[in-house]
């Protein structure tokens, strides 16, 4: 498939904002690279969702050096979490090819909104 | 109880994380919970998903999901201002970027529900059409929003 102009800018500015967001509140980027494989490129949801992890790892990569470098880190419980999160990444690839998405979206989707509300008090 | 508390928050949202559905997003107000300050938050939620992501990474290329056409327009500039997002963060203080999150997290939540609710209305009413207006896609396999894409693509 041959990209147009206005969709190679759109890929572009939106990238930069996926970008900006992962590194500047360390994660969230995955969430609009998903919108912009959907709407730019047409991939399907299960191809984007996939594809999304190809886009965020290099850009994860870079703001975790920063990160690093600035001496951010805390290794215990990163150490901790990484442990949770490997094991759950493997249950959930092993479920994308499985499970209708939109059920989950919304549960989802309801965490996030419970989430933020709770960040803000 | 915190040790057990960090990898339980880990695993759900390693598991949203491998899905590709962002699982960064859940993690963050997860570990609020717990006695962290943002920016070690944040740093947690990015070094925790590099090897998470290689392994799902691996899952999805053997299940041919991942499709690379195009990818470094987004790839290149995306990683441009991770950069410029990762020093702002640094000058930023912890309750401005835990306020920021917040509202991130909140309006991404009311779009994702928006959309959910927006396919499965869709995916409804293409269900009550008669058999035979329906067209020959293998919709058992496939879920709602493949279905939809597929079809966008076919016009």
């Amino acid at each position: 498939m041959n990209l147009s102009a206005k969709n190679k800018w759109i890929l572009v500015i939106f990238s930069a904002v996926a970008g900006f967001v992962n590194g500047f509140l360390g994660g969230g980027g995955g969430v609009i690279v998903v919108a912009l494989l959907l709407s730019a490129i047409k991939l399907n949801q299960k191809n984007a969702q996939a594809t999304a992890l190809l886009v965020i790892l290099p850009l994860t990569l870079v703001s975790a050096a920063v990160y690093i470098f600035k001496g951010l880190v805390d290794w215990t419980p990163t150490l901790w979490v990484t442990l949770g999160v490997v094991t759950g990444g493997i249950v959930g690839a092993l479920l994308l090819s499985k499970l209708k998405s939109n059920v989950i979206k919304i549960i989802f989707a309801i965490v996030l909104i419970a989430g933020g509300i709770k960040m803000f008090f | 109880m915190q040790i057990f508390l960090l990898i339980l928050f880990g695993f759900l949202s390693g598991i949203i994380g491998g899905m590709g559905m962002g699982g960064g997003t859940l993690l963050t107000p997860l570990l609020s919970f717990l006695d962290l300050e943002q920016k070690t938050i944040q740093a947690i939620n990015l070094i925790s998903f590099l090897p998470m992501c290689c392994v799902a990474l691996g899952f999805h290329a053997k299940n041919k999901l991942i499709k690379t056409g195009h990818i470094w327009w987004i790839i290149i500039p995306a990683v441009a201002m991770a950069v410029a997002g990762a020093l702002c963060a640094d000058m930023a203080t912890n309750k401005i970027l835990r306020m920021c999150f917040a509202a991130f997290l909140i309006s991404v939540g009311i779009w994702q529900l928006v959309v959910a609710i927006k396919f499965i209305v869709k995916n409804k009413k293409q269900s009550n059409l008669p058999v035979i207006a329906q067209p020959m896609l293998p919709s058992v396999i496939l879920d709602a929003e493949s279905n939809t894409h597929d079809q966008k693509r076919k016009k």
